[in-house]
């Protein structure tokens, strides 16, 4: 059954799956999975995912099929995953547009592509790889990063732009993301997002992140999200319309009445933004 | 380009130390650094929730050091982030053997092997009930575990464990956990040849007998009885195999 993916999701995670799942808070409107923790695997996960499915639509995030990388994708997996989300009957996938490995080593972290041609080619291409392999929609999304790839901050956006016009793709909006760039980088989140086709987004990620001592800003999901990137969030949600939002938590995961609250103040802001998106 | 540049980045997010040219090649070295860190504590944190007790047992420098070693091959093969402490796993045995005391190996592949089974596949579904005529399906979440020192028995002793050989399964219960059960040689060898499946479960059950030398006599029926509606109870045991 493919149910409606909309309103405000959360990442369903090890942590906060019992609570979420006994609770079945009626605010939380659908889940997001990463599929590399439950594909071949058994056990809790397997029980969550089913418990999950029960009353939620479920959408998956990927974590390993980066789309920056040189070597060829592995088959097995491509063909698992296609399977996975075919059983599951998952209405579109997401991955990160960055490098998740090299020489057939995984990093298990997210290390930012080089803003040029040759990496965009590159992306765009696997993208379609994967997305033929899946046979459904693929989104990618945009990723944090802590090196600087270009004097002008906003080159990020063009460099997006171009891999989803190369590959006529989707994008999972970050918006945390953007703005941990835009602190990082020293330019204008909202500028950013006004490159972006509004057309071409599926899907928004929103989350916290961590300030360090030096100031560098740090893309951990284990912080509350802060003011900024709800406003972030109306901005684009106002260029968008509405399309599902998903609240980020992966470290230091409270209680779950904390993320509720979250859960209820993305709430808001996703009834206004559409509305005046509606009206506009 | 991206080629060089992606090997650059595995260099300094993995080897031992980095190297001041990679660094300096890649450009803002100190935020190259976060990543190394960032890498490295993601990699650190999965193999020390795994293996809380052999950590604790080697002693974090000795511990720390292998898990350096293990990355500095290039990092992980396995895109599972659960897979990776069994990949550290194999790497860092055959290192420990001259010079960790034994009981420590033992605790390292108690540990893996709870690991393993606690994130294992799903069952397989039988094709019907178990039969002696069929040949058996085991479930995907149980392991069998020779060991030398009674490593199962926690907490671990200041002075380590004395030996003492024996046989666990280890397999999933209904909470998810990895339970160990002690096996005796010759109930062993049956659940291995079971989770081989190339014999009927009577094939199996005289094979064992003849190479541990046992009548197969009303004691031995009511045993292996036992043994077969435990296992079946427990989950290890799910029926006949397709």
């Amino acid at each position: 059954m493919n149910r409606e993916v909309s309103g405000i999701g959360i990442g369903l995670r090890y942590d906060l799956a019992s609570e979420l799942l006994e609770r079945r808070p009626e605010t939380v409107s659908w889940v997001e999975i990463h599929p590399e923790n439950y594909v071949d695997r058994g056990g809790r996960y397997e029980e969550m995912l089913e418990l999950a499915r029960r009353d939620w639509p479920v959408i998956t995030h990927g974590l390993s099929s980066c789309l920056g990388a040189l070597e060829p994708f592995d088959p097995t997996y491509l063909g698992q995953l296609g399977a996975f989300l075919s059983e599951f009957d998952i209405p579109w996938h997401s991955e990160h547009l960055c490098l998740g490995g090299a020489g057939e080593r995984f990093f298990h972290d997210l290390i930012p592509l080089p803003f040029t041609e040759e990496a965009a080619k590159v992306a765009a291409t696997r993208l379609m790889e994967v997305r033929d392999a899946i046979d459904r929609p693929l989104a990618l999304e945009n990723v944090s990063y802590y090196v600087p790839q270009s004097s002008d901050g906003l080159a990020e956006a063009d460099f997006v732009v171009e891999v989803l016009e190369r590959a006529d793709a989707k994008l999972l909006l970050d918006v945390n993301n953007i703005f941990v760039n835009s602190k990082n980088f020293d330019f204008d989140p909202k500028k950013y997002i006004d490159r972006i086709p509004a057309e071409r987004v599926v899907q928004i990620h929103v989350a916290g992140h961590h300030v360090r001592d030096d100031g560098l800003r740090i893309d951990t999901h284990g912080e509350p999200v802060p003011s900024e990137v709800y406003d972030l969030l109306d901005y684009a949600l106002r260029k968008t319309g509405p399309v599902p939002v998903l609240l980020e938590r992966d470290n230091n995961i409270p209680a779950l009445d904390e993320l509720l609250r979250e859960v209820d103040e993305l709430t808001d802001i996703y009834r206004s933004a559409t509305e005046a998106h509606d009206v506009g | 380009m991206l080629g060089e540049r992606s090997r650059l980045i595995q260099r300094v997010c993995f080897d031992i130390e980095p190297s001041e040219a990679d660094l300096e090649t890649l450009g803002s070295p100190e935020r190259w650094l976060v990543y190394r860190d960032l890498v490295r504590t993601r990699l650190v944190g999965v193999v020390d929730a795994a293996l809380p007790r052999s950590k604790a047992a080697i002693g974090e420098p000795r511990f720390a050091s292998t898990v350096a070693a293990w990355l500095s091959t290039g990092g992980s093969k396995t895109r599972y982030f659960r897979h990776v402490p069994n990949e550290l796993v194999d790497f860092a045995l055959p290192l420990w053997t001259d010079d960790v005391a034994p009981w420590v190996l033992d605790l390292a592949r108690y540990e893996i092997a709870s690991w393993s089974v606690r994130h294992a596949a799903s069952n397989l579904t039988p094709a019907g009930e178990f039969t002696f005529d069929t040949r058996p399906l085991v479930g995907s979440a149980v392991r069998v575990l020779r060991l030398e020192y009674p490593v199962h028995e926690g907490p671990t002793p200041e002075d380590g464990y004395g030996p003492s050989p024996h046989t666990l399964c280890l397999y999933r219960n209904d909470k998810h956990r990895a339970v160990p059960k002690i096996l005796n040689p010759l109930a062993a060898d049956l659940l291995e040849a079971w989770q081989r499946g190339d014999q009927t479960v009577a094939e199996s059950v005289q094979q064992a007998a003849n190479s541990h030398g046992v009548d197969i006599g009303p004691a031995f029926v009511e045993k292996l009885s036992t043994l077969i509606a435990d296992f079946i109870t427990d989950g290890i045991l799910l029926g006949r195999r397709a």
